[in-house]
C-alpha cells in the first residue's frame, strides 16, 4: 500500500509557518560551504605536510645562496587581510539591522582591502628571484603563492558580487544567507594566510639559524 | 487552512506537486535534469558501463597471459591495460557507483524529496562522465597512461612518461575528484540537515550511517591526492621539482600523498557496502540486525583507523622502525571494528529463518569472498611476509579478493534489492542465482591460483613469461575461470535489460523491509513522497505497519519546490529550504571545466580560458531567484 492510498492521514507537523528564510546553521548551504572549507583546509594541510617533509629531506634549506625572503610586505598583507574579517564583520553586522548603506560600505572596503593585497603580492612575484624550476623551494613558494592568490581573487569577486547586490537592495535582516556563507569563506580565505605566511617567510629563517 | 493543494488526496490535486518536481522530458532537456534520482540513478548506470569497460579489459590481459611468449599484446599497450583497468575499477566504477546507490537512496530513506544542492549534483555527474570517457577516448588513441593506478614516481614523471598518458591521467583523476567531492558534501549536508522529523541520528538506517561515514572519508581523503595529482600536473608541464630528486624533490613524497588517499580508498569503497549488508540481512531475516550501536560505532572506527594505513603500502621502502611498529599496529587495529562488525552479523543471522534470495545470496557470497581476502591482508600485513610476496600475483589475488569481496559482491546485493526501487519491476530470481553461481565459482577459481603463482614467484603486471618457468598451466587456466566470472557478470546484465521490461511487478515494498524508501511507489513518483513522513522509530515499515499509525509533515506548498529542513541531532523541523529547479548551468560548468583541464595538456592557457568561462557558467547558475519575494507569502 503506498502512502497516496492513505485516506486520512495524520499531520503531526505543520510546516505552513516556518521560516523560508535561513540566518545560518539552518541553512543547508551553510554546511556546503563548511564542507568546501574543510576541503580546502585538507588541501593546505597537505601543502603545509608536503612543505615541512620536503624541508626534512633536504640537508639546506632554503637552497644554497638563497637568501630567506624579506619580512614587511607579507607582513602588511597578513594585517589587511585581518582588517578585512573585521570589515566582513561589521558589514554582517549591519545587514543584521538592516542598514543596507553601512552593508554596502563594509563590503567594498572588504573588496578594496583585498585588492590591495593582490596588488602587494603580485608586486611581490615580481621579485622572486628564482623560478618555479629551479629547485623545490621555488616550486613549492611560486605553487603555494599562487594558490592564495587565485583564492584571494575568488573570494574578491564573490563579495563584490554580494557588494552589488547589496546595493539592489537584495539583503536585509531576513534575506541574508548569502552574505553569511560570503563571510565564512572570506574567513577562510584570510585566515589560511597565517600558516602559508608561517612556511613560506618564517620557516626559512628557522631553518637556516638551526642549519648554522 | 485547508485549502492548500498539498493536502488534498485527489488525484487531480497530486498533479501540480507532480508538475513541480518534473524533469522535462527530451533531449535536450536531460542535460537540464537535477532530481537526486535521475541523477543517482545515471551514475549506477554509468559506473556499470565502466566497471564492464574494465573487464573487457582485464578479460584481455588474460587473453595475452593465457600462453607463455604469447605475442597478442605487446608490453607497453599491457601497462596501458592494467593501468585503465585499474583506474577505471577504482576511481570510475566502486566509488562512483557506491555515490549513486547514496544519491539515489539516501533522500528516500531519510523521507526527503530531494538532495541539498540538487545542481552540484548534476554538475559532478557530468564531471565524471568527461573524466571517465576522456580516460577512454585516449585509450582508444593509444595514449593511455601506462604508470599503474596508482602512478608511482619517478616512472610517472616527464623523463620517464613522456607521453600525453600521464596527463590525462593526472588532469582527469583531479578531475573526478571533484566530482567525488562534491557528491561527498552534498551528501554529508543531506543526511545531517534533510532527515524526517524524529529521524534522530540513534533512528538512521545503517546504509545513511555507511554514506554518512563514506561521505567524510571522501572529503578529508580525496583533496589529498588531488594537491598530489596537481603537483604532478606542475612538475610535468613546467617543469617544477617535486617529485624530481635532482630538485630537491623527492618521489617518496608522491607515494606519501597518495597512500594517504590510497588505503581509506579501499574502505570508502567498502564501507557503503558494509550498509549494504547490514540492510539486506535485517530485511531477508526480517528482523533488527543485531547490536546497531556496536554497528555504527564500528564503522565510524573504521573510518578513522583507514587513515592509519597509508604506510602500509610502503613497507619496502625503508621507513624508520618505530613507524613501523606503529603502522603494523595500526593494521591490526582495523581488525577490531570489523571483528564487531562480523560478530553482529553471525548475531543477527543466528536461528532466523534466512530467505534466500538473490541480494541475500550476494552478501553470503561477500563473507566467504572476504574473509579469504581479510586472511592473505593479514597475511600481508606483516613485514617479513609483505617483503617477500611484495609485487607478486600474491597481491593481485589479494587486492581482488578483497575489491571484489568487499565492493562488488555488495554492489550486486544492493542491485538486486533495490532495482525494484528503481525500476518498479523484479528482476528475474532463476538468472540471478545463476549470475551469482557463476560469478562465485568464477572468482575462487580465477583468483585463487594466482596466490600459488605468487608464492611461485610470479611478478604482477608482466606482460609475458618464460615457457621455462613453469607457470604456463595455472595461467592458462586462469584465463578461462576469467571467461567464467565474466559469464556471471553478463548474466546480470541481461537481467536487469530484460527485468526492465517484463519482470513481475514489484509493488511498493515487495521484500516487506522497514526502512522509508519501500513507502514510496516504484518507481517512486517525481515528488518521491506525497507527503513528507514523520519518524517514531528505527524501522518505521515495520513498526508502524498499520497504516492509520503513520504521521506526516503538512504545510509543503504544491507550486514550487520545497522541502523541510531539520536539526542535526534530533530532527526537529527547523525551516523550509526553496529548492532550484531544472537547469542546463551545471552541464554547462562541467563542459568548459572539463574543457580547462584537457586543455591544459596541450597548452597550459587554455586553463585559464576554462577558468574565465567558467566564470561565466557559475554566475548564469547562481543568478539569483527571488521565488519568495515575488509570492506573498506574509
Ligand atoms: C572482473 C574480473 C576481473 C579480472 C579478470 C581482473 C583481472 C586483472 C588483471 C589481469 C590485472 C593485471 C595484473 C597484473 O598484470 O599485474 C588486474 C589488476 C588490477 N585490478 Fe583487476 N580484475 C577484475 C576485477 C577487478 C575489480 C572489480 C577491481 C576493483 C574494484 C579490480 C582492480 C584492479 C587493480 C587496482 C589492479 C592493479 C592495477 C595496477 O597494477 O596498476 N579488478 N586485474
Amino acid at each position: 500500500m503506498s502512502m497516496s492510498e492513505v485516506t486520512e492521514p495524520q499531520f503531526s507537523v505543520d510546516a505552513t509557518q516556518l521560516s523560508r528564510f535561513h540566518g545560518g546553521t539552518d541553512a543547508p548551504i551553510w554546511w556546503g560551504i563548511v564542507g568546501l572549507i574543510l576541503i580546502e583546509m585538507s588541501v593546505v594541510a597537505a601543502f603545509v605536510i608536503s612543505y615541512f617533509y620536503l624541508v626534512m629531506v633536504n640537508p639546506t634549506w632554503p637552497p644554497e645562496g638563497q637568501p630567506a625572503s624579506e619580512l614587511l610586505w607579507p607582513t602588511v598583507s597578513m594585517v589587511l587581510l585581518l582588517v578585512s574579517c573585521v570589515t566582513m564583520y561589521l558589514a554582517g553586522k549591519s545587514v543584521n539591522r538592516d542598514r543596507v548603506t553601512a552593508f554596502v560600505i563594509y563590503t567594498w572596503a572588504s573588496v578594496a582591502l583585498a585588492t590591495v593585497v593582490l596588488v602587494i603580492r603580485w608586486l611581490q612575484f615580481q621579485t622572486f628571484d628564482f623560478s618555479w624550476n629551479d629547485h623545490v623551494y621555488g616550486s613549492l613558494v611560486w605553487t603555494i603563492s599562487g594558490f592564495h592568490f587565485l583564492h584571494v581573487v575568488s573570494a574578491a569577486t564573490g563579495t563584490s558580487v554580494v557588494a552589488l547586490l547589496g546595493m539592489k537592495k537584495f539583503f536585509n535582516s531576513k534575506q541574508r544567507i548569502g552574505v553569511v556563507v560570503d563571510t565564512l569563506y572570506w574567513n577562510f580565505v584570510a585566515l589560511a594566510w597565517i600558516p602559508f605566511y608561517l612556511i613560506l617567510y618564517w620557516a626559512p629563517r628557522m631553518t637556516q639559524t638551526a642549519g648554522g | 487552512m485547508h485549502k492548500s493543494p498539498t493536502y488534498d488526496q485527489t488525484p487531480e490535486a497530486t498533479a501540480p506537486l507532480s508538475q513541480t518536481w518534473q524533469s522535462p522530458p527530451g533531449f535536450v532537456s536531460w542535460f537540464t535534469h537535477v532530481n537526486q534520482r535521475q541523477i543517482g540513478y545515471r551514475f549506477v548506470v554509468t559506473s556499470l558501463i565502466f566497471f564492464a569497460l574494465a573487464g573487457v579489459l582485464a578479460l584481455i590481459m588474460r587473453l595475452q597471459l593465457i600462453a607463455p611468449e604469447n605475442t597478442l599484446l605487446g608490453a607497453d599497450f599491457y601497462n596501458q591495460l592494467f593501468t585503465m583497468h585499474g583506474t577505471t575499477m577504482m576511481f570510475f566504477f566502486a566509488v562512483p557507483a557506491m555515490e549513486g546507490l547514496g544519491i539515489y537512496l539516501v533522500p528516500l530513506m531519510i523521507g526527503t524529496r530531494d538532495m541539498s544542492f540538487p545542481r552540484l549534483n548534476a554538475f559532478g555527474y557530468y564531471v565524471y562522465l568527461i573524466a571517465g570517457v576522456s580516460l577512454f577516448v585516449a585509450l582508444f588513441l593509444g595514449m593511455a597512461p601506462a604508470a599503474g593506478w596508482f602512478s608511482y614516481v619517478p616512472l610517472a614523471n616527464i623523463a620517464f612518461s613522456p607521453g600525453k598518458g600521464m596527463d590525462f591521467w593526472t588532469s582527469m583523476i583531479t578531475f573526478i575528484e571533484i566530482s567525488a567531492l562534491a557528491a561527498a558534501v552534498e551528501l554529508i549536508v543531506t543526511i545531517l540537515k534533510q532527515r524526517a522529523p524524529g529521524m534522530t541520528l540513534n533512528r538512521m538506517p545503517l546504509f545513511v550511517w555507511s554514506i554518512l561515514v563514506m561521505s567524510f572519508m571522501i572529503l578529508f581523503a580525496m583533496p589529498t591526492v588531488m594537491a598530489g595529482s596537481v603537483l604532478l600536473a606542475l612538475d610535468r608541464a613546467f617543469d617544477m621539482q617535486f617529485f624530481v630528486a635532482s630538485g630537491g624533490g623527492d618521489p617518496l613524497l608522491w607515494q606519501h600523498l597518495f597512500w594517504f588517499f590510497g588505503h581509506p580508498e579501499v574502505y570508502i569503497i567498502m564501507v557503503p557496502a558494509l550498509g549494504i549488508i547490514s540492510t539486506v540481512i535485517a530485511t531477508f531475516t526480517r528482523k533488527p540486525v543485531f547490536g546497531y550501536t556496536a554497528l555504527v560505532l564500528a564503522l565510524v572506527a573504521t573510518g578513522f583507523v583507514s587513515f592509519g594505513l597509508w604506510v602500509h603500502h610502503m613497507f619496502t621502502t625503508g621507513l624508520p622502525h618505530l613507524g613501523l611498529s606503529f603502522f603494523t599496529a595500526a593494521g591490526a587495529m582495523i581488525a577490531i571494528p570489523s571483528g564487531v562488525q562480523v560478530f553482529c552479523w553471525i548475531a543477527s543471522l543466528w536461528g532466523t529463518r534466512i530467505r534466500f534470495a538473490t541480494p541475500m545470496l550476494f552478501v553470503l557470497g561477500f563473507f566467504a569472498i572476504f574473509i579469504i581476502g581479510g586472511l592473505t591482508g593479514v597475511m600481508v600485513a606483516s613485514i617479513p611476509f609483505d617483503t617477500q610476496v611484495h609485487d607478486s600475483y600474491f597481491v593481485v589475488a589479494h587486492l581482488h579478493y578483497v575489491l571484489i569481496g568487499g565492493a562488488v559482491f555488495p554492489f550486486f546485493a544492493g542491485l538486486y534489492y533495490w532495482y525494484p526501487k528503481m525500476t518498479g519491476r523484479l528482476m528475474s530470481e532463476r538468472l540471478g542465482k545463476w549470475s551469482f553461481a557463476l560469478i562465485f565459482i568464477g572468482t575462487n577459481l580465477t583468483f585463487f591460483p594466482m596466490h600459488q603463482l605468487g608464492l611461485e614467484g610470479m611478478p604482477r603486471r608482466i606482460y609475458t613469461y618464460l615457457e621455462g618457468m613453469g607457470w604456463g598451466d595455472l595461467n592458462f587456466a586462469i584465463t578461462l575461470a576469467a571467461f567464467v566470472l565474466a559469464a556471471g557478470f553478463l548474466l546480470t546484465l541481461i537481467n536487469a535489460v530484460i527485468s526492465r521490461t517484463r519482470g513481475a511487478e514489484a509493488g511498493d515494498n515487495p521484500w516487506q523491509a522497514d526502512t522509508l524508501e519501500w513507502a514510496a511507489t516504484s518507481p517512486p513518483q517525481n515528488y518521491n513522497f506525497r507527503h513528507l513522513p514523520v519518524v517514531n522509530s528505527r524501522h518505521p515499515l515495520w513498526d508502524e505497519a498499520d497504516l492509520t499509525r503513520r504521521q506526516y509533515v503538512k504545510g509543503l506548498r504544491a507550486d514550487r519546490r520545497e522541502l523541510l529542513v531539520t536539526t542535526l541531532l534530533e530532527a526537529q523541523p527547523q525551516s523550509v529550504l526553496i529548492m532550484p529547479g531544472p537547469s542546463i548551468w551545471p552541464f554547462l560548468l562541467a563542459l568548459v571545466v572539463g574543457f580547462g583541464f584537457l586543455g591544459f595538456m596541450f597548452q597550459p592557457l587554455l586553463f585559464v580560458v576554462g577558468f574565465a568561462l567558467s566564470f561565466f557558467a557559475i554566475t548564469g547558475w547562481l543568478w539569483p531567484r527571488k521565488p519568495w519575494i515575488s509570492t506573498k507569502e506574509n
